[in-house]
């Protein structure tokens, strides 16, 4: 089954970004990660930045999933305002991820995404690296260490813990560490 | 061995993308939030830990000094190569001063061996961001006190900026080597200032048209360098201007006002740009 989704805006002016091709992403994307909910995409073209975030309407198929991400999370980083196809799959990986987990029973206390801390935001972050590395779509793990560490401290024992974040498949949302 | 280097001729492999100041300004997105005033100042745009994209926006400007440093390694070599052992005059340098380019070549190869360790530590690759050429072409000039001005006056100035605001991210974050590295970078270029404000002022001593083109063509780079507002003392700018460094090295209060005073316009200028785009497109 195809799931239906949607792209806005549907003409990009202020970055050459194509919204049939984000499109083709979300639906390739959804496939692989076993998601049938209609999903909304809203880019947010006027900055530069990469804030994401997804709202789950309900916990059915059915409901709609909307993806809101800044033009930053689709960017081709060598050549500013154009598309790169790794970067959005990563990014609209990381933000499916997110959504799939919401739909879970044990997501339910979850904040809204704008809602989290930066070290909760952080934490589920690095819970979705890793999967979307063994789903193939190569995230920087060193990256996402940093990022880690910059919230829960630079120590061995944090980088434990990262590691058990890194390699988890089936965390609920109080399994996830949230005060640094 | 050939003199005088055009930007397109840098070497660079594969993984580098070059970009220059046109190309960066006609990208008419802005994280600046245009409605906010001085009045209604909210959150910060200083580059700082507790942003939510602290670490990207971190890792970005660490390669953004990387390939500084690799531009003011070339800029620098150039200076030394260029121009003949002389008294200063008819396009050439005082020997001593080639030996001061030589010893800052120096310290860039070592700041781009560290900025290359750093960038691994935070999770970037080399090349994962584009290079903007702009530091280079200030080291074009024919005129080594012009130079002087654009490189060591402008360019490093505008490094004694970016290191003290990573250093202070380092020092906030408490990461154990990002706020040691920046600092001992940050020593090194104060001295490459204060060595451009020291043969500025020897060279030009009898000479006050030439050093007043070279001061014009100084606050043309500083200008250039604000990057549409990103530098400048606002919290609306990602990063601060450090006066008390710069102080260090030889710049004079009514100097960095100046800079100030560019930077705050050139952020104006910015939103004012991005403005009307945004008017033009209907966004």
């Amino acid at each position: 089954m195809t799931t239906h989704v949607t792209v806005m805006p549907e003409q990009f002016t202020l970055v050459a970004y194509d919204a049939n091709r984000i499109a083709a992403i979300v639906r390739d994307l959804a496939s692989l990660l076993g998601l049938s909910n209609p999903m909304a995409v809203e880019v947010d073209e006027r900055t530069p930045l990469s804030k994401m975030s997804a709202v789950v309407a309900g916990t059915s198929s059915d409901h709609t999933i909307t993806l809101r991400l800044q033009s930053g999370a689709l960017e081709d980083t060598k050549h500013l305002t154009n598309f790169s196809e790794a970067h959005a799959r990563r990014s609209l990986g990381q933000v499916m991820l997110r959504a799939k987990d919401r739909l879970r029973p044990d997501f339910a206390d979850a904040p809204d995404d704008l809602a989290l801390t930066n070290a909760q935001n952080t934490a589920w972050d690095v819970y979705c690296g890793g999967r979307l590395d063994r789903l193939g779509l190569d995230p920087i793990q060193q990256g996402y260490r940093y990022d880690f560490r910059n919230r829960f401290g630079f120590s061995d024992e944090v980088d434990c813990v990262f590691d058990q974040l890194w390699s988890a498949d089936d965390l609920g949302w109080h399994d996830l560490p949230t005060v640094p | 061995m050939r003199q005088f280097f055009p930007v397109e001729d840098l070497a660079r492999d594969d993984r580098f993308v070059q970009t220059n100041m046109a190309e960066r300004m006609s990208d008419t997105r802005s994280a600046v939030d245009l409605q906010r005033t001085a009045k209604s100042r909210g959150a910060s745009n200083r580059l700082t830990p507790d942003r939510h994209d602290a670490s990207d926006a971190a890792r970005s400007l660490m390669h953004g000094i990387m390939v500084g440093e690799i531009q003011a390694l070339e800029g620098a070599g150039r200076t030394a190569h260029d121009f003949d052992a002389g008294d200063g005059s008819e396009g050439t340098i005082p020997f001593e001063l080639k030996l001061d380019m030589a010893r800052q070549a120096w310290d860039e190869a070592r700041h781009v061996e560290i900025s290359v360790k750093l960038s691994d530590w935070m999770g970037t690759e080399i090349g994962q961001f584009q290079e903007n050429t702009v530091l280079f072409e200030a080291a074009c000039s024919n005129d080594p006190v012009l130079r002087l001005a654009g490189v060591n006056r402008a360019l490093e100035g505008l490094a004694i900026d970016v290191f003290t605001q990573m250093k202070e991210f380092g020092q906030l974050a408490d990461d154990p080597f990002l706020e040691f590295c920046e600092d001992w970078m940050l020593a090194d270029e104060v001295t490459h200032v204060k060595m451009g404000s020291d043969w500025l002022r020897r060279v030009t001593e009898n000479d006050p048209d030439r050093r007043a083109k070279a001061l014009d063509f100084q606050r043309v780079v500083d200008k250039l360098f604000s990057f549409g507002g990103a530098r400048g003392e606002s919290e609306e700018s990602p990063i601060g201007l450090a006066r008390r460094f710069r102080e260090l090295a030889g710049f004079t209060d009514d100097e960095v006002d100046t800079i100030a005073g560019m930077d705050h316009d050139a952020l104006e200028e910015r939103k004012e740009m991005v403005r009307l785009a945004r008017e033009t497109a209907g966004v």
